[in-house]
């Protein structure tokens, strides 16, 4: 119990800091809300009435004060640059961002390991240098480069994917959005056409920011599995007869669980901070593209919801993940 | 598991992943217009409001006006919402009889939607509401300025020193759209005149309603069933494609049917690509050069700004930079406009701009702080314009910046040199005149009070254009101010827009005008 409190107090004091620091940095930009809402040729009553309305007018401190208190009431505010409130928009694009993101996670992690393993376990054979390539890539070519590139080959070229877009239009608008999850909105709505159309959608955006996952996960895994079998109980293990392959499902791997699980939690959460610029080529709109939008237009309201809301979500993500370490240390003591 | 089975899973993922994404993928339904562009810019749909691109190209297709400008010839202004009007014998009134027409609710429209639309608009004072402040509307005055007479008619009267002409042409600008006061105060919040509400629905007696509206997603309108223009398509779907590589992908594989925005490179590709055609359409997006006149005594020397007008390749960004998205344009008011100058009396000659310099007692080399939009084409612009200032010894220092601070700079008279554009508000000289040729004291925001020019002359003359009943005299003196401007001002006009969209070929009889908000898409077939 002490520690739930000290683990809630210690969260409370990351997003205030979150929110402190965010509200200071959109701040000191040089972006002027008011006038990126109501543009050069207003007149100055109009100018003067918005820097009014946004709250401008007032002291920093007051300002920072008055959202937090607004926000502890449930309300995120107004969003300068939708004209929506905050907390709907990020009902709209979060979920969007989460379902690319775990998508994406779950090819990653899923190629990765699979991929690290068969590298680490037959070094220096054509496995092991796809494994390299794939890390290569991942971590080198620009995810914005590469998505273009992907929509010339398999939508343009090959004609084998959709092109940007969440559904195609035939889809879009004929099934309601009940959980912000296409595939889970798609699937309720019993139409077979457009769950397919809508995991069609799905494939390009995710495999490209999967690959950034694959590369991190196979490197790691391939190096901690080839540091593991240079320890001395792999070598007990292998003289006592144990193949290569049960020696690393059996024994490696279960003493690699909890760095693979972190790094995999770890590249999800960058994954949900919002893939800015794979929402951008995609045209897919997620949180990451929200609030870039919103940066460039000083929106502060839309900048502080999305970040206490993506802040929150790592938060929690870092909670779940050390749980679910020490849950596999303690299996691993007993 | 054998290493091959393995191997074999291993190859299978990675084919699954690659053929997960096989799906028919349509064309677009042919009762439906699909639409690529950005409208990340959209804040709202409120006629009242909304005076971004996104929103300000609907509002000629969600509603009516009074009277609109006609769509080949943006200068003649016809009936729309009012059939007929008449002129107050004092010139500063106007009586409105009202058409037979239906709002998309079914409500018939009545005076009281006009005097709810415009003086919302005005109490609003929202960002285009100095549009209806130039009646010298306020909040205050406005209830007793727009009034009903009977029925069928409606009196607009103002205390402004203008002319019905010009009233009727700011008449035209889609704040003065007339909104659906029924359905409009349903929606009504505490005193926000149903503004929150409109932001994202429409109520007006256009061809098309909004039928969805999704912030950085899609604005998707729907044929309005009561409209006595009823448009040739169901739908018209307009998606936001943030990367212009991406719309270009979605155009030339038939996802799309109309692309906006795209880059001069993109445009040249696609000239010769089968089954796309591209409409250019000229605007009236007019590009200058901005010197603050009060920075400094060189950049308030009127021989710098002689000097300047003979250091821009004009012809080069034009053909080689911008290849057809702008041709070269050295007037305040862009061709098009009643009066606008359509001779360039200024080329590439850095010879002669070093012996004005000279002669002007401005010694060179010099540095000038250049700020800039950071995007494109400004920024390529700006170089060419470093390296013409270059060979005069006048080194332009490009301080990119994002457009708020640049305007904000403007406003404050921070700044030395910059480059902006200018598109008018609504289809009347005046509606640039009023930026580039006032400044009596400062008191107005006008480009030329950023500008630091003090020109009580120019102004009383701008003033008296605004009034001149006589369309002919008022031609005239529009052609006078923008020689005089031409001639010595702190501002260089470089160039006029020329709107490229790339559209299927299967599309028929999409139409756009001069002006920013003079998109159609009632008339489109496929």
């Amino acid at each position: 119990m002490v520690s739930l409190v000290r683990w809630a107090w210690s969260v409370a004091l990351t997003l205030l800091g979150l929110a402190l620091v965010t509200f200071a940095m959109t701040r000191l930009s040089p972006i002027d809300p008011a006038l990126q809402l109501v543009g050069d040729h207003a007149s100055q009553s109009t100018y003067q009435q918005a820097r009014q309305e946004l709250g401008l007018d007032q002291s920093l401190p007051i300002q920072f004060l008055h959202y937090l208190g607004t926000a502890l009431s449930g309300n995120l505010g107004q969003s300068i640059s939708t004209g929506q409130p905050v907390a709907k928009d990020i009902a709209r694009t979060f979920p969007a961002t989460v379902e690319l993101a775990t998508v994406a996670i779950l090819i990653g992690a899923g190629l990765g390991l699979a991929l690290g393993i068969a590298a680490a376990m037959r070094r220096g054979t054509w496995i092991d240098s796809l494994c390299r390539l794939v890390s290569l890539v991942g971590y080198s070519v620009p995810i914005f480069w590469l998505g273009l590139l992907m929509l010339l080959l398999f939508y343009a070229r090959l004609h084998w994917a959709p092109g940007p877009g969440r559904a195609d239009v035939v889809f879009q608008y004929s099934v309601k959005p009940v959980t912000g999850f296409a595939l889970v909105d798609t699937l309720i709505s019993g139409k077979a056409g457009a769950f397919l159309d809508a995991i069609a959608h799905l494939a390009l955006p995710a495999g490209v920011l999967a690959l950034h996952s694959i590369a991190a996960i196979s490197r790691l895994t391939r190096a901690s599995i080839i540091t593991e079998l240079g320890q001395e109980y792999v070598t007990t293990a292998r003289a006592r007869g144990a193949g290569l392959w049960r020696v690393v499902f059996v024994h490696v791997l279960p003493n690699l669980s909890g760095t693979i699980l972190t790094v995999v939690a770890l590249s999800y959460a960058s994954l949900l901070e919002g893939a800015v610029l794979t929402e951008t080529v995609f045209a897919w709109p997620g949180i990451g593209r929200y609030l870039t939008t919103a940066m460039f237009a000083g929106d502060m309201p839309a900048i502080l919801g999305a970040t206490l809301v993506v802040g929150t979500a790592f938060v929690l993500l870092n909670a779940l993940t050390d749980i679910g370490v020490t849950w596999l240390g303690a299996r691993k003591t007993r | 598991m054998s290493l091959r089975s393995f191997r074999a899973a291993l190859l299978g993922a990675a084919f699954s992943v690659a053929v997960l994404p096989l799906a028919s993928f349509a064309a677009t339904p042919d009762d439906t217009l699909v639409v690529a562009q950005s409208i990340d810019d959209a804040v709202s749909f409120d006629p009242a409001e909304g005076f971004e691109l996104t929103t300000v190209q609907s509002f000629n297709n969600l509603y009516q006006r009074l009277v609109q400008s006609n769509r080949d010839d943006g200068t003649k202004i016809e009936p729309a919402l009012a059939t007929s009007w008449e002129a107050g014998s004092d010139g500063k009134s106007l009586t409105f009889a009202i058409a037979d027409a239906k709002f998309a609710s079914g409500n018939p429209v009545r005076p009281e939607d006009v005097i709810f639309s415009l003086t919302r608009a005005v109490k609003l004072n929202k960002s285009p509401a100095f549009i209806l402040n130039e009646f010298g509307w306020t909040a205050d005055n406005v209830d007793a300025a727009v009034t009903k007479l009977d029925d069928k008619h409606v009196k607009l009267s103002w205390a402004a020193d203008v002319g019905t002409g010009f009233a009727l042409s700011l008449l035209t600008a889609p704040i003065a759209s007339i909104v659906d006061e029924q359905t409009v105060s349903a929606q009504i919040k505490g005193n926000d005149f149903g503004n929150e509400w409109l932001k994202a629905n429409s109520a007006g007696s256009g061809a098309f309603v909004i039928a969805n509206y999704t912030p950085h997603e899609a604005l998707v309108l729907q044929a309005n069933a009561q409209s006595s223009n009823k448009p040739k398509l169901e739908n018209i779907i307009i998606r936001n494609v943030p990367d212009v590589g991406a719309r270009r992908l979605l155009v030339e594989q038939g996802d799309a049917d109309i692309a906006r925005g795209l880059s001069a490179d993109q445009i040249e590709a696609l000239k010769t690509k089968s089954g796309i055609k591209v409409l250019a359409v000229p605007s009236a997006r007019t590009d200058y050069i901005l010197i603050n006149s009060k920075a400094n005594p060189t950049l308030g020397n009127p021989a710098f700004w002689e000097a300047a007008r003979y250091l821009v390749d004009y012809d080069g960004i034009s053909k080689s930079l911008l290849r057809g998205q702008s041709s070269v344009h050295q007037a305040f008011l862009p061709v098009g406009f009643p009066g606008a100058l359509t001779d360039n009396p200024f080329t590439l000659n850095v010879e002669k701009a070093k012996k004005i310099l000279a002669d002007g007692g401005i010694k060179t080399p010099l540095k000038i702080e250049f700020i800039v939009f950071n995007d494109q084409p400004f920024l390529s612009i700006a170089q060419s314009l470093q390296s013409t200032f270059a060979q005069a010894g006048v080194t332009l220092d490009i301080q990119p910046g994002v457009a708020s601070d640049i305007y904000a700079r403007g406003r404050a008279g921070k700044f030395e040199m910059t480059l902006r554009y200018w598109i008018p508000d609504y289809f009347d000289a005046h509606s640039n005149a009023s930026a580039f040729a006032i400044n009596k004291d400062n008191s107005a925001n006008t480009v030329a009070k950023q500008a630091g020019w003090l020109i009580p002359e120019l102004t009383a003359e701008t003033l008296s254009a605004v009034k001149e009943q006589d369309g002919a005299k008022r031609v005239a003196l529009y052609e006078d101010l923008q020689k005089k401007i031409q001639q010595s001002s702190p501002y260089i006009f470089t160039l006029q827009g020329n709107d490229q969209v790339v559209l299927s070929d299967k599309i028929k009889n999409y139409a756009q005008g001069l002006n920013a908000d003079q998109v159609y898409y009632d008339k489109v077939e496929k």
